[in-house]
């Protein structure tokens, strides 16, 4: 069978995208029987985005900062308070109240409708990282490795500092953190009530990732992987070293921040404990499954890691009994355990991440099967041989 | 060689280059002028990849000048802990500092290739040739990010097929960088070298860990851009065979001080040379 793949695949993704939505419809529409699964894809999506930026800058750009916690804070943040209703805010800030002038603010953008209020907060909350990122760039984007992962897990300790102190309470409420906050919902008057769960946060997760995708595949991504190669070169070629890192670092930091008002939206309740190191280390996870320097890895791993390990795993937290007798271990947190060791293992199998720095190609997956076959006919050595000539 | 008007592309005034109490460059003096391709040589650790890290913006002299196409492009005086420590010459005759960043110089028209092969080894040829072109780029962040610089962008690629067809490595394109033989690479760097369109081309040890048969090759290859692509030439060599058969004039140095200059046969026969290289007899 010969297949004309020029066009063959376009029309494959194609298809693939409209299963997708029609799926994500279903499941939209038939939310409440599915609550577990549509509350995993919604994480999944919001995590893709932070995971897609945290690789822009590690996997692309090969700056290992670890500041995702910190940023996604600054984002939470802003966009609660532009999305928490004016009506209720008095009684989220019941210690200090909010600031005067965040009030007015809100009062101000009351004329607009909830769902551009909302839109406007993700926003905001990425434009602050944005300009937060730009500022600490500068000093902190000298550094190299491990030296710049330490400076920018500083960085996020901080931000996190600043949010709960109290001196903030009255923007930030301190550590009594931010509740009241409204779920996916587009809120939109001719369509029924709820309509967004799903919607809301893949469509964002979409444009966010499409765009980066954009920006790796045009001249400067092609510039930020000459500087993960080799900085000496890339500046010996007329790339300014600063200005690039710069770049990537705002970019990532804004599409993290629109995350983590994304994840806000999810939580419906946020405080600073939520954005501990512990949530970067998750994303860096999430990140290396799926293969530093591949797009889709990050987002397949985005889903199989969050699905492993708040749902398919539940089962190893429940007691289990068989035939009368209590299977030990089985028990609260033993999930974890099962979950680590799984890490272990695609670690152990995959060295350079489920997709190493490679993307999904239709041509890579309709082979697949036949390779194996071949594999298994004809020895590992020329089963390798036989994927290069697809 | 042939006594045309001789116009200078590359000067170094008094460069000294001290890292701490030990002088790696002192007192450098050299011009290179336009057509011409000049070699630099000189026992290991003599200063040589030094001196071209000072001229590419790696390093500030701690004291000298560099001046490309009559332009100051790097200066700069003994001071701060330096101004007790300095070791060399010519104190207080430079007063400005003047430092760009090597991407600057890159742009003013000075490309160059390493001494230890700096591929971008994970991309393709085309693309390290590619990645030249984009220090010249006129779009902007996001008209680049949303492809709407497709005229440019296609231009950007037409430009560095182009160059990898007069290189002889058009069939190579899509070779990753890192799976190509030795002598290929050494080509490729010298090709995205290239790409950047110098006037000045400096080549750090382009035959190092070559064979006579590819450092034949390479000679005729220099020979070639040189013509085609109007280049001067400075470059670092420790096979003589390349170098007196290739060089306009040569500079000797060792231990940072220049020791002899001339053409191939005057620098052949200085003793001060054959002593440097060879050791005397006491």
């Amino acid at each position: 069978m010969k297949l004309n793949n020029k066009k063959t695949y376009p029309m494959l993704s194609i298809a693939a995208l409209v299963v997708l939505a029609v799926l994500l419809i279903l499941l939209e529409i038939n939310k409440n029987t599915f609550g577990m699964a549509v509350s995993i894809l919604q994480k999944s999506a919001i995590l893709a985005i932070v995971a897609v930026s945290m690789n822009l800058l590690n996997g692309f750009t090969g700056l290992f900062s670890l500041g995702q916690a910190g940023f996604m804070a600054i984002g939470a943040y802003v966009t609660a308070i532009f999305s928490i209703p004016t009506e209720t805010i008095d009684s989220v800030y019941y210690t200090g109240g909010l600031a005067p002038w965040l009030k007015a603010m809100k009062v101000g953008l009351d004329v607009l409708p909830g769902f551009l209020q909302i839109s406007l907060g993700i926003l905001a909350g990425g434009l602050v990282a944005a300009v937060f990122a730009a500022l600490i760039g500068i000093p902190v984007l000298r550094l190299k490795s491990d030296y710049l992962a330490i400076a920018t897990l500083g960085f996020s300790e901080i931000i996190r500092a600043i949010i709960s102190s109290p001196q903030m309470d009255k923007i930030t409420n301190g550590s009594y953190g931010l509740k009241n906050i409204p779920g996916f919902a587009l809120g939109l008057d001719f369509l029924p009530a709820g309509i967004g769960t799903l919607l809301v946060p893949f469509s964002v997760a979409g444009l966010c990732i499409g765009f980066m995708v954009l920006v790796i595949r045009s001249s400067y991504g092609r510039a930020f992987m000459a500087i993960r190669e080799d900085g000496v070169a890339a500046e010996a070629m007329g790339i300014n070293l600063l200005k690039h890192k710069e770049i990537s670092f705002i970019i990532s930091s804004f599409f993290t921040a629109v995350a983590g008002g994304l994840l806000a939206m999810f939580m419906r309740s946020i405080e600073a404990r939520t954005f501990q190191i512990t949530l970067t280390y998750d994303i860096l996870l999430i990140v290396v499954i799926g293969g530093l320097g591949s797009i889709t890895g990050s987002i397949l791993s985005a889903f199989l890691v969050t699905a492993a390990k708040e749902w398919w795993l539940r089962f190893f937290d429940t007691p289990l009994v068989i035939g009368g007798v209590t299977i030990p271990l089985f028990r609260t947190g033993f999930r974890m355990v099962i979950f680590s060791l799984l890490l272990m293992l695609v670690v152990l199998f995959f060295r350079r991440g489920l997709m190493g720095n490679r993307e999904f190609a239709w041509a890579d997956l309709l082979s697949w099967p036949r390779n194996l076959s071949k594999k298994a006919s004809s020895g590992p050595k020329t089963g390798k041989g036989g994927k290069k000539n697809d | 060689m042939t006594e045309q008007t001789l116009v200078p592309v590359l000067e170094l005034k008094d460069i000294t280059m001290q890292f701490g109490g030990v002088v790696a460059v002192d007192n450098l003096s050299l011009q290179v002028h336009r057509g011409e391709i000049v070699a630099l040589i000189g026992p290991n650790g003599a200063g040589k990849t030094t001196a071209f890290n000072v001229v590419t913006g790696v390093y500030a002299p701690t004291n000298g000048q560099v001046q490309f196409k009559g332009q100051t492009i790097a200066e700069n005086f003994p001071r701060g802990k330096m101004e007790t420590l300095y070791a060399g010459q010519n104190k207080g005759v430079y007063t400005a500092k003047v430092w760009p960043t090597p991407d600057l110089i890159t742009k003013k028209g000075i490309a160059r290739t390493f001494q230890n092969i700096r591929l971008f080894k994970n991309m393709t040829v085309f693309e390290n040739v590619l990645i030249a072109k984009h220090m010249n780029m006129k779009a902007g962040f996001f008209s680049a990010a949303f492809h709407l610089n497709g005229r440019e962008e296609e231009q950007m690629r037409q430009e560095s097929l182009k160059l990898l067809e007069m290189v002889n490595l058009l069939d190579l394109k899509d070779e990753i960088a890192d799976n190509l033989p030795y002598g290929k690479q050494r080509r490729l760097e010298i090709a995205r070298a290239l790409a950047t369109a110098p006037d000045l081309l400096l080549l750090d040890e382009p035959a190092a860990g070559m064979n006579p048969q590819e450092t034949h090759a390479l000679t005729a290859f220099i020979r070639q851009i040189k013509k085609d692509f109007d280049l001067t030439i400075l470059m670092i060599e420790h096979h003589m065979n390349l170098v007196m058969d290739i060089s306009d004039r040569i500079y000797v140095i060792d231990f940072g001080e220049l020791i002899a200059t001339g053409t191939p046969e005057q620098v052949q026969n200085d003793p001060a040379v054959i002593a440097a290289y060879l050791g005397v007899d006491e």
